[in-house]
């Protein structure tokens, strides 16, 4: 109140013109999209240069206004462009399951479930439910070619997969990253410890978790199992020319006990961990579509997303560069 | 006056002793009452050479034995009682084979066992039979006997136990052969009450043909019937066999298909033959190790010895039972051990989720 009544009238009026003009400024480039600390340390320097001395000032204030107006308009669209990029990576998606193995997923768990669902009445033959399942296959003859029809789709996707393996890159690429390591034992032992509370830090994975790897190679022990018990059975009068009557019963006993181990790890093991874990829940895309998102691929493999970014297959934007 | 009063309590008495004898006779009629009317009968069919020629030639016998009809269950009743197309000596008209049905049916009040038999006796293969006016089907008195009949635990009964295979092999010579060779045959008739007589496999009666579905030797029901006396330890157990058999054939793949309704399957029968059944040591058997290619190749073509090597009946859970059992106990424990890892590791994740989410919470 002091300072006003000391300002000479001239003064006065240049500095309500060039308020209103900073008003205009902020109103019509900012959209008054601004916070009021911007604004008054604006308003301070136009009080400081005012009070330094009048005439000459008028144009060279309202340029230093505009600039700085124009400065926070830039700083504003950046940090807009900045959330939606953001915003953006979570849904940008890379192939992480290539077609080729999506059938093979695909025949493979198609097979398995006419497998489980035609099999397991037989292992569990007292219970009502199982005269009912057999029954909608037409009885036993239908229900036993349908298990075969499961079980040539579960051979061909075996040996498709033996010739992926070998015949294909990204098989063989594949294949190396499936390898057990001495890593998939220090990060179990991390995960353990991780869980436990013992560590913050969760253990890095790359391409396939131990999890995964576990899975994986789950399926090899079960394949080789079923499959060769399987075969012995259903060709039982070939089986029993060359191997006697005790090597059928040694096969239908590894047969139905793998059987129900395979299904129990699948149901309970496998669709946790894919589908029903709360991050996941209820379905996991990724082995329909094959993408990811980035973001997915950062926190559940993030060694494979450093390596490809190193390789530069993938794009990380302008903030992870610097 | 007094001689008057004299003579109505005369009349009365004997009025009263009248009407009690008709009592007694209607109601109790005694052995003695009904005997006494056999008198008559026995005239002519008390003579052992009474015969009649049938128009197709076979001669049968007429003559009715006093001492046996006073001993059977029949004993108070008169010959017409059964005999109800006998109104005339001498007989006129076709006399008909007596039709037990007079008195016994279900619900029936004169005082015989009120039973279901009767019934399942019409839907057999025998009552079927007779309905379709077959002569030489069974009737009710071709196996319990016609003057004879007695209860079927008396010993001299026909259809007790003992005598039950004679019973039926009257009919069925070749079956009754056959029960005669094996194992339950030879040592019924030794007097074994434990082995199986014709109508423990097959019914009393409900007797049904092998091929029909309510037979208790149709193909799927064998197991069951054979399981009474076979899943028995207090049975089996006193000959040394084991009480596992129907159920480790139940487990085998023959079992399971059965159950499900398949025909085809081998049952009990299929591999150890029926009413000739013999034990696996006897080279007539068709389980001796020799005769194994030769049965199992009823179904399996080129069977050969190889399906003799190894038990048919194995039970994983017994050691006896070599590499299967080890399997067996190998996948309970890996199973198990594999699975509550497993879980473990599961519900360490959601522990580590729920605390996460707690701590986020907090802060």
């Amino acid at each position: 109140m002091e300072e006003k009544k000391d300002l000479v009238k001239e003064q006065y009026e240049l500095r309500n013109e060039l308020y209103s003009y900073l008003e205009q400024q902020v109103r019509e480039r900012l959209h008054e999209e601004v916070d009021e600390g911007f604004v008054e340390s604006l308003r301070q320097r136009i009080d400081g240069l005012v009070e330094e001395g009048v005439g000459e000032i008028r144009e060279r204030v309202r340029r230093e206004i505009h600039a700085e107006v124009t400065k926070k308009v830039g700083e504003i669209r950046r940090k807009k462009e900045k959330l939606e990029k953001e915003k953006k990576k979570e849904h940008v998606e890379v192939e992480r399951f290539s077609l080729n193995v999506r059938i093979q997923h695909a025949i493979l768990f198609t097979g398995v479930i006419i497998l489980i669902i035609t099999g397991l009445p037989l292992k569990f033959h007292e219970a009502r439910i199982s005269e009912f399942v057999i029954g909608l296959f037409g009885g036993i003859d239908g229900s036993r070619l349908w298990h075969r029809i499961g079980a040539t789709m579960l051979i061909i996707v075996s040996v498709y997969h033996m010739i992926y393996l070998l015949f294909f890159e990204e098989g063989r690429y594949n294949f190396l990253q499936l390898l057990p390591r001495w890593k998939d034992i220090k990060d179990f032992v991390q995960m353990i410890k991780y869980y436990l509370g013992l560590t913050a830090e969760r253990p890095k994975f790359g391409r396939f978790s131990y999890v995964e790897k576990f899975d994986y190679w789950a399926v090899y022990w079960g394949m080789v199992i079923m499959v060769g018990s399987g075969l012995l059975l259903w060709f039982e009068e070939i089986s029993l020319r060359v191997l006697p009557k005790y090597m059928i019963d040694i096969a239908k006993e590894a047969h139905s006990d793998e059987a129900l181990l395979a299904t129990l790890a699948i149901i309970i093991w496998h669709f946790y961990n894919a589908h029903f874990n709360p991050s996941k829940f209820p379905l996991n895309k990724t082995m329909f579509t094959g993408k990811i998102t980035l973001d997915e691929m950062m926190e559940e493999h993030p060694l494979e997303y450093e390596e490809l970014v190193r390789q530069g297959k993938i794009q990380p934007d302008a903030e992870d560069k610097q | 006056m007094r001689n008057k009063c004299c003579k109505w309590t005369v009349y009365l008495i004997t009025a009263g002793a009248m009407a009690l004898a008709g009592v007694v006779y209607g109601q109790e009629r005694n052995a003695a009452t009904a005997q006494l009317q056999w008198d008559r009968c026995l005239i002519c069919h008390g003579k052992p050479g009474l015969k009649k020629v049938l128009p197709n030639g076979r001669i049968i016998s007429l003559y009715v034995d006093r001492d046996q009809l006073a001993r059977s269950v029949h004993s108070k009743r008169r010959c017409e009682e059964c005999h109800t197309d006998i109104t005339t000596i001498p007989h006129k008209g076709e006399i008909k084979k007596v039709d037990c049905r007079h008195c016994h049916y279900k619900g029936s009040p004169m005082g015989v066992p009120d039973t279901e038999k009767y019934l399942e006796y019409e839907e057999s293969v025998h009552g079927r039979a007779v309905k379709e006016g077959n002569p030489k089907a069974a009737i009710c008195q071709d196996c319990h006997g016609a003057h004879d009949v007695l209860p079927p635990t008396d010993p001299a009964s026909h259809v007790f136990k003992l005598h039950v295979p004679q019973t039926c092999g009257r009919c069925h010579l070749k079956e009754y052969s056959d029960y005669s060779k094996g194992v339950h045959g030879k040592q019924l008739h030794e007097g074994n009450m434990d082995m199986p007589s014709c109508v423990d496999c097959h019914g009393e009666h409900r007797i049904y043909r092998p091929t029909d579905e309510k037979s208790t030797v149709y193909a799927t029901h064998v197991p069951e019937t054979c399981s009474k006396c076979h899943a028995a330890k207090q049975i089996v157990g006193k000959y040394g066999l084991s009480p596992e058999r129907v159920e480790t054939y139940k487990e085998s793949f023959h079992g399971i298909a059965t159950e499900f309704g398949e025909k085809r399957a081998a049952n009990c029968a299929s591999c150890h033959g029926y009413h000739a059944i013999l034990p696996s040591s006897d080279p007539e058997s068709p389980i001796y190790v020799t005769n194994i290619p030769k049965t199992c190749g009823k179904c399996h073509p080129n069977a050969n010895l190889n399906y003799a090597r190894g038990s048919i009946h194995v039970n994983p859970k017994s050691k006896e039972s070599g590499v299967v059992y080890y399997v067996s106990t190998f996948f309970r424990y890996f199973t198990t051990l594999v699975i509550l890892g497993l879980i473990i590791h599961i519900l360490l994740d959601i522990y580590r989720r729920i605390r996460l989410r707690l701590e986020k919470e907090k802060s």
